[in-house]
């Protein structure tokens, strides 16, 4: 401590080290938080085509078009180790060739300020419906899921599911007409 | 010429030291707390960066009442130089240490 510079070295060392500190405790304050909280999920509209799946393999795929309601008020899940919520919707359902499938049908980002509740009307996907087969048409137990990524300040990323889920099934024809 | 003290005394470094650790602490409590309150940790690291300006200030420049402690060095002893007879040499190895 006897130059200018010894003093100014020390003082930013133990700044950047009671920094770390202060993050460690601003992560220990929000890890043991339940981020969980509902969700009601609604199908509009659901019908399911059979068309070329030029994306992977050129044989005709189950698509599914559906549109759905989302309601959810996330103001809960934010505080002061939360900067943004990654949102994602996923289908679920089970195949003859595969017990479990899972398809993302939708996502949202959230940042923290940004309005935490949602209230969505006939939306549709972002992205499309495929199956790897014919498991569609007919299927009926398809779960609906509302899922997030919280990406903090300090420490983990956890992946939270909404506690609410809508089941709901596909028609037994396939559609015909253009959508 | 215009002599510019800019030393600091053993009880000025050990006061410089403890004030900087004192007041970086206070300041990261402090801004725990708030941002704990209102909910930004942003204004927590705000308030740590505002203790780091302030203690930098106050204990990096050699301040004069860093220096309220001189050292009380001993008056030079002037010794009578000796006749040189045999010990010139032992005087020699003294100075090459």
């Amino acid at each position: 401590m006897h130059t200018v510079l010894t003093r100014g070295n020390a003082t930013v060392a133990y700044s950047l080290s009671v920094l770390a500190c202060l993050t460690f405790s601003c992560f220990l304050s929000t890890v043991f938080l339940d981020y969980r909280t509902d969700a009601n999920i609604n199908t509009v509209r659901v019908l399911v085509k059979n068309v070329p799946d030029y994306g992977a393999s050129r044989e005709k795929h189950d698509l599914g078009f559906v549109t759905f309601d989302l309601e959810t008020n996330l103001t809960s899940v934010f505080n002061w180790n939360v900067k943004q919520l990654f949102l994602y919707m996923t289908a679920e359902y089970k195949t003859p060739s595969n017990t479990l499938n899972q398809v993302v049908l939708w996502d949202k980002i959230i940042l923290r300020g940004e309005n935490p509740v949602l209230d969505f009307k006939k939306m549709n996907t972002k992205y499309y419906f495929w199956d790897d087969g014919n498991g569609l048409r007919d299927n009926h137990n398809v779960s609906l899921y509302l899922s997030w990524n919280i990406i903090p300040n300090a420490g983990l990323l956890p992946s939270v599911q909404a506690t609410g889920k809508h089941v709901f099934k596909f028609p037994s024809e396939y559609a015909t007409s253009s959508i | 010429m215009l002599e510019i003290p800019t030393h600091m005394d053993f009880v000025g470094q050990g006061k410089a030291e403890r004030w900087s650790r004192l007041i970086i602490t206070l300041f990261g409590v402090v801004g725990l707390i708030y941002g704990a309150i209102v909910q930004q940790f942003s204004q927590t690291v705000y308030v740590l960066g505002l203790g780091f300006l302030l203690s930098s200030l106050i204990t990096i420049p050699p301040w004069p009442f860093y220096r309220n402690n001189p050292l009380k060095w001993q008056k030079p002893v002037i010794t009578e130089p000796k006749p040189q007879s045999g010990e010139s040499s032992d005087e020699g190895k003294k100075k090459k240490k």
